[in-house]
C-alpha cells in the first residue's frame, strides 16, 4: 500500500482537486484546494461558455493546460460534446458567445488546470514524506513562507 | 437553467474583463499558500497578503508598459 501511496495521491488529485490531500488525512488543505480550483474552473466555463472555453481543436495548448484539472476538464469536454456534437469532428468548431468572454473563460480554466498540477505535485511529495512538504525539515516552525 | 449557465457566454465590457483579474489572482494566492503553508490557521492572512502583492505588482507593470507605450508611440 505504501508503494501505491504516492501515485494514488497524485491520481486522486488529478481526478478531483484536493482529493489526494483528503486521502492523506489533510482535510482542510484538501478542501481549500478543491473549492478554489473547482470554483475557478467552472467560473471560467460559466463566463466563456463550454463551447468557447473547452475547445481542444481550436485551443489545443489551452486544453492541455485545462487537462491539469482532469475530472473537471473531462466533465466540461463531455458537456461540450453533449451541447455541440458536431464540433468534435469539425476542425474549426463554432465558438459561442462573445470572444472576449471566451478569452477570460479560457484563462480561468487554464490557470485552474495549472494550479492543480502544483497541487498534484504537493500531494505526491506529502505522500512520500508522510505529510510534510520538506523531507529535510519536517514541521517548519512558522510554516508560512 | 443550470445547463444554460455553462452554454451561454456572458458579455463583458473592458472594465469587467479587468475586474475579473481580481478573483483569478485570489484563487492563485489561496492555492499557492494552501500548499506552501504548514500552519493553515494563517492561510487567510497569507493569501490576502499575496493577493494584494500580485494585484499591485501586475497593476504597476501594466501602468509602466502603458507609460512606455505612450512615450514611444
Amino acid at each position: 500500500m505504501s508503494v501505491l501511496r504516492v501515485p494514488l495521491a497524485g491520481l486522486l488529485t488529478w481526478v478531483v482537486p484536493g482529493l489526494g490531500h483528503l486521502f492523506l488525512g489533510q482535510k482542510t488543505r484538501g478542501l481549500v484546494c478543491m473549492a478554489a480550483i473547482t470554483a475557478t474552473f467552472w467560473s471560467g466555463v460559466a463566463i466563456g461558455s463550454v463551447q468557447g472555453t473547452v475547445a481542444p481543436h481550436s485551443r489545443r495548448l489551452w486544453f492541455v493546460a485545462q487537462l491539469g484539472s482532469g475530472g473537471n476538464a473531462l466533465a466540461a469536454y463531455g458537456l461540450h460534446k453533449l451541447v455541440d456534437p458536431q464540433s468534435a469532428a469539425s476542425p474549426t468548431p463554432k465558438v459561442a458567445g462573445h470572444w472576449a468572454s471566451a478569452e477570460v473563460g479560457v484563462h480561468y480554466t487554464g490557470v485552474a488546470g495549472l494550479l492543480n498540477l502544483l497541487v498534484i505535485l504537493d500531494a505526491m511529495v506529502r505522500a512520500e514524506t508522510g505529510g510534510s512538504r520538506d523531507r529535510r525539515r519536517p514541521g517548519t516552525p512558522d510554516g508560512v513562507t | 437553467m443550470l445547463g444554460a449557465l455553462f452554454t451561454h457566454a456572458i458579455e463583458l465590457s473592458g472594465r469587467q474583463r479587468i475586474l475579473l483579474m481580481l478573483p483569478l489572482c485570489l484563487a492563485i494566492a489561496i492555492v499557492y499558500k494552501a500548499i506552501r503553508s504548514e500552519n493553515l490557521s494563517r492561510l487567510p492572512a497569507a493569501a490576502l497578503s499575496l493577493w494584494v502583492t500580485i494585484v499591485v505588482g501586475m497593476s504597476a507593470v501594466g501602468v509602466g508598459l502603458w507609460v512606455l507605450f505612450e512615450i514611444m508611440v
